[in-house]
């Protein structure tokens, strides 16, 4: 259940948790709470996109729907950013249709989950994220 | 074509006026202008006549004078000289001498000759200015002029030595004899014509004696005359003609000079003078005459280019008829008459246009009014022109008659509004009450025949102007089959785009609910998850399920408020309207508020304030989802105030923040579901997105506005909603219900109106107080859980204010202690019931028996 982080690598991997709810916010940290990585959070759009090109996080979970900037912007400007190509990137959103998916999944997003979702779904997906 | 009568009078000719015709004015001024030429010429020469005879008398007496002057001029020149002479002693040398003497004559003035002697008294001669005198003979011997004492001229006489007639001047030598001049007059007249000239008037000079009798001097054939007498000559003067001694006429002027007594006559020729005064007024004369002649040719030439041309164009113009071509009258003739003939020959050809014109228009109206008119009536569809104002019918065609079966007669006398169906008559004024377009495609509409049945048409309208009405012209088309199908299916269509409307608006409010459900279903889902699978600490087991009781509660909320929102939306919840006091209504809603900062609310409703008619819970939730709102919104506190007031004929409630403020572009869309201010500062700020949806709804089923004010965020924001005022007159009755459950209420009134008693309600005890004072009820019926004012204490004041005469029924769901029980008996209360089933009509009962004993013991 930990990481597979190669032991020797003493680099704290960082991933950033924008999200405008709190509840949210503390659901995802506390499901992937762990030594690996060191969890920045960020309240809306804008934090998150700022937050991103202070730390260059391995892994950016990103709640489509925010005041400010939207997830999805957020993860148009971090595709569009070269120096970025590394971070990965899953959207957690309350929208469910089909086009929704595509247009996630298109914009460059590597997973998509949808709420409501299982906090031992999503930790899978950090993990197979950082593993790309 | 015939000729109308007026044109006959017309063509008759000018009618006889007084006044003469322009060729008239031109005779008489040709004869006038002949008679002043002749008048003139006629002066002219009658005048110069008189003017040369004038001018020839004056020329002789002028010449006569001068003559005289000069003569004495010669005179005086010679006493001058003789004078002093004479009386020289010298002269005794002389006369002693003769040797001694030397005379010469010089010719003086007009005596050209003559000659100077010394004469001695004896008359010889002493000497003398003649070659070889005679100084022997005493020839002089005898004259009267020898011895005299003074000097004397004598004249005229025949000198003994010439033998020539002379004027002697002698000038005595006293004592010895006399100096003594012989002057020769034959040559004086014609060395006076020499000098003076004979001019035009041809002068005759005369010297005659003192009586005028012997001629001494003649410029004219002197040697004739000189020496005669001509006794009767003298009378001549200058104003008359006077034969002269040759028969010629002439005019004579006279003058005399002193020494000596002779005259001098100067006379011009008359006929030499008229001849030349002729010749003058005959150059006049042919002036004269040469004016007139242009005069004359000027007035033909005007005659010619001016009369002539308008009498012929007169003549023309008398001689067409109108529309006539004319004849233009021809080149000659002043540019004004030219033109004038020119402007009628036009005049006329328009004359015949219009002519042409107006007949055939005439021609055309009658026939295309006949045509329109067959178009109208015999037009296979029902027409008709109605007046705008009245509706009346003013024309109908066939068509019309025969579908609707009314006679024209009966159309006349009917108004549009009598072909409708008296159910449709109402709709049909509204909206002939609205402008209508100038052209209009209405229908269908539904048309009521004379044999009663009903048909449906379609209406095609314009307006237009009928006999000086606004009017309108109608035509009504049967609906066909295939137009009631073509309708029928438009009006499915559009039934059906409505229900698609309808439908993609609840698809999209099922996606934003599912939505807006998903996220505090994931915190629950997720913790709970967490909870099950992993090892938690019990500080995160605690969080965690705090979280989810929060989340969870968060659902309710939003699930209910969904219902609400659908039930006030789809018109399933029902409003129970009452007067209200909205001042305790404001209270209550402020109660309900727990604000975490604790800053109080401020409250700010006047007593005086007028009922209100409203559904008061819901009212009261839309008051508590504004306070609630307005604490949500102010993180960091600051002041909170509501209030009320009466603005217009409503009354309106506000509640003020000073919190997080609301941007411009966001005001209109707050009170849509779902909307929230997309801003940070109030990220955490948890909320359904529905209470300003459902606070319209509210507000609006009370037909009252809901509106918000920011001036920006951070700038606080104010939420403004209008209620009705509770009207007087809509609210009587002999029982006052206070209750705050408007259904049982409701049930309690209806059971009262069974029985006959009318009643009033009241949600709570303050609004009661307030009724009891305006209505007066009789009666009534009291729950004692009330909002605010407690039943109870409604009832102590009740007895204070109004006394124990009023019969009081406590209905409640109160379970009430001995001793409260024993208190409200005290009060006075003629039942206590307790709420249940059935109790309605049992408390209704009662008061209305306690009506009727009241009213007995008052009768």
């Amino acid at each position: 259940m930990r990481t597979r982080t190669p032991p020797g690598l003493q680099v704290l991997r960082t991933v950033v948790i924008a999200d405008d709810e709190s509840s949210m916010r503390l659901l995802v940290h506390a499901t992937i709470e762990s030594d690996d990585y060191c969890v920045v959070e960020a309240v809306d759009g804008a934090e998150a996109w700022a937050m991103v090109q202070k730390h260059r996080p391995a892994l950016v979970l990103l709640d489509v729907q925010m005041p400010g900037r939207s997830g999805l912007e957020v993860l148009g400007l971090i595709k569009a950013d070269p120096s970025l190509a590394a971070t990965r990137v899953i959207l957690l959103t309350a929208k469910a249709q089909e086009t929704d998916i595509e247009s996630g999944l298109i914009a460059g997003a590597d997973f998509y989950l949808t709420k409501p979702f299982s906090p031992l779904d999503l930790l899978t997906r950090v993990e197979e994220a950082l593993q790309l | 074509m015939g000729v109308q009568p007026h044109e006959r009078d017309l063509r008759r000719g000018p009618p006889r006026r007084p006044g003469w015709s322009l060729r008239n004015y031109m005779a008489l001024f040709m004869a006038v202008l002949l008679g002043v030429a002749a008048l003139a010429a006629f002066a002219v020469r009658s005048m110069a006549e008189m003017d040369a005879r004038q001018s020839a008398g004056a020329d002789a007496s002028f010449a006569s004078e001068r003559a005289a002057q000069q003569l004495k001029a010669g005179f005086d020149q010679i006493a001058l000289v003789s004078g002093p002479l004479a009386g020289d002693p010298s002269m005794a040398i002389v006369f002693a001498d003769p040797s001694k003497c030397h005379f010469g004559y010089a010719p003086i003035g007009a005596f050209a000759t003559g000659h100077i002697d010394l004469v001695r008294l004896d008359g010889s001669v002493v000497c003398s200015s003649r070659k070889s005198p005679d100084t022997t003979s005493q020839i002089y011997e005898g004259q009267g002029w020898l011895v005299t004492p003074q000097p004397v001229v004598v004249a005229p006489i025949k000198d003994p030595v010439t033998g020539s007639q002379v004027v002697v001047v002698s000038y005595p030598v006293p004592g010895r004899g006399a100096l003594a001049w012989f002057l020769d007059l034959a040559p004086i007249g014609p060395k006076l014509a020499a000098e003076f000239g004979s001019g035009v008037h041809q002068l005759e000079f005369l010297v005659t004696s003192g009586d005028g009798r012997t001629i001494v001097s003649r410029s004219i054939d002197p040697a004739r005359w000189i020496g005669r007498n001509v006794s009767g000559f003298v009378n001549g003067s200058a104003d008359a003609s006077q034969p002269d001694l040759n028969g010629t006429q002439r005019l004579y002027g006279r003058s005399t000079f002193d020494p000596g007594g002779l005259r001098v006559y100067v006379g011009a020729d008359e006929a030499a003078a008229l001849s030349a005064a002729d010749q003058l007024s005959n150059r006049s004369l042919a002036i004269i005459l040469a004016g007139v002649a242009v005069m004359l040719l000027v007035t033909f030439v005007v005659y010619r280019r001016i009369a002539e041309p308008v009498r012929r164009l007169s003549l023309v113009i008398r001689a067409s008829a109108p529309g006539d071509a004319v004849k233009a009258v021809g080149p000659t003739g002043a540019t004004e008459v030219t033109n004038l003939a020119w402007d009628f020959d036009r005049l006329m050809a328009t004359v015949k246009r219009e002519l042409a014109d107006r007949l055939s228009s005439e021609q055309k109206a009658l026939l295309s009014e006949r045509n329109y008119r067959l178009l109208f009536e015999g037009h296979p569809q029902p027409m008709w022109l109605y007046d705008v104002e009245t509706l009346a019918f003013l024309e109908v065609n066939d068509a019309a008659v025969e579908r609707y079966g009314y006679s024209p007669e009966e159309f006349l006398a009917m108004t549009i509004k009598d072909i409708r169906p008296p159910q449709d008559v109402p709709k049909f004024l509204e909206l002939m009450a609205a402008p209508q377009p100038a052209l209009d495609k209405t229908g269908p509409w539904r048309h009521l025949l004379k044999d009663g049945s009903v048909v449906q048409v379609l209406i095609t309208s314009h307006s237009v102007t009928f006999g000086g009405h606004e009017a309108r012209f109608v035509i009504a088309e049967d609906l066909t089959e295939s137009q009631r199908l073509e309708l029928e299916l438009h009006q499915s269509q559009a039934r059906a785009e409505a229900n698609a409307e309808l439908s993609k608006a609840k698809d999209e409010m099922v996606s934003m609910v599912s939505h807006e459900m998903r996220t505090p279903l994931a915190s629950i889902v997720g913790f709970a998850e967490l909870l099950v699978t992993r090892k938690v600490t019990p500080e995160q087991r605690t969080e965690y399920l705090g979280v989810m009781l929060q989340e969870g509660r968060r659902l309710t909320a939003l699930i209910n408020d969904f219902l609400d929102l659908r039930r006030i939306e789809g018109g399933h919840l029902t409003m129970r309207y009452a007067p209200a006091d909205i001042k305790s209504l404001i209270k209550r809603a402020v109660a309900l508020i727990v604000d975490p900062t604790g800053t109080p609310i401020q409250m700010r409703v006047p007593d005086d304030m007028p009922l209100v008619r409203i559904d008061g819970d819901s009212i009261l939730r839309v008051v508590a989802n504004l306070l609630s709102n307005a604490c949500k919104y102010s993180p960091k506190g600051g002041g909170i105030a509501v209030g009320a007031g009466v603005v217009a004929d409503m009354v309106e409630v506000y509640v003020r923040d000073e919190g997080l403020g609301i941007p411009a572009d966001a005001l209109s869309h707050v009170f849509r579901r779902f909307f929230r201010v997309d801003n940070p500062d109030r990220n955490g700020i948890k909320g359904t997105g529905l209470g300003l949806a459902i606070c319209k709804n509210i507000v609006e089923a009370h037909g009252g506005t809901i509106s918000v004010r920011s001036e920006g965020l951070g700038k606080g924001s104010v939420f403004a909603f209008t209620i009705p005022l509770a009207r007087d007159a809509s609210q009587s009755g002999d029982v006052l219900v206070v209750e705050d459950d408007a259904g049982f209420a409701h049930l309690l009134q209806a059971e009262l109106t069974g029985l006959g008693v009318s009643s009033i309600w009241a949600a709570d005890a303050e609004t009661a107080e307030r009724l009891m004072i305006k209505k007066k009820a009789r009666a009534v019926v009291l729950d004692l859980l009330l909002p605010g004012l407690q039943g109870e204490a409604y009832l102590d004041r009740l007895r204070v204010k109004h006394g124990s005469g009023i019969p009081v029924v406590v209905v409640t769901l109160k379970d009430l202690e001995p001793a409260e029980t024993l208190l409200l008996h005290k009060a006075g209360v003629t039942a206590i019931l307790r709420k249940g089933p059935g109790m309605a009509e049992t408390a209704a009962n009662m008061i209305a028996k306690s009506l009727a004993a009241e009213q007995l013991v008052a009768g």
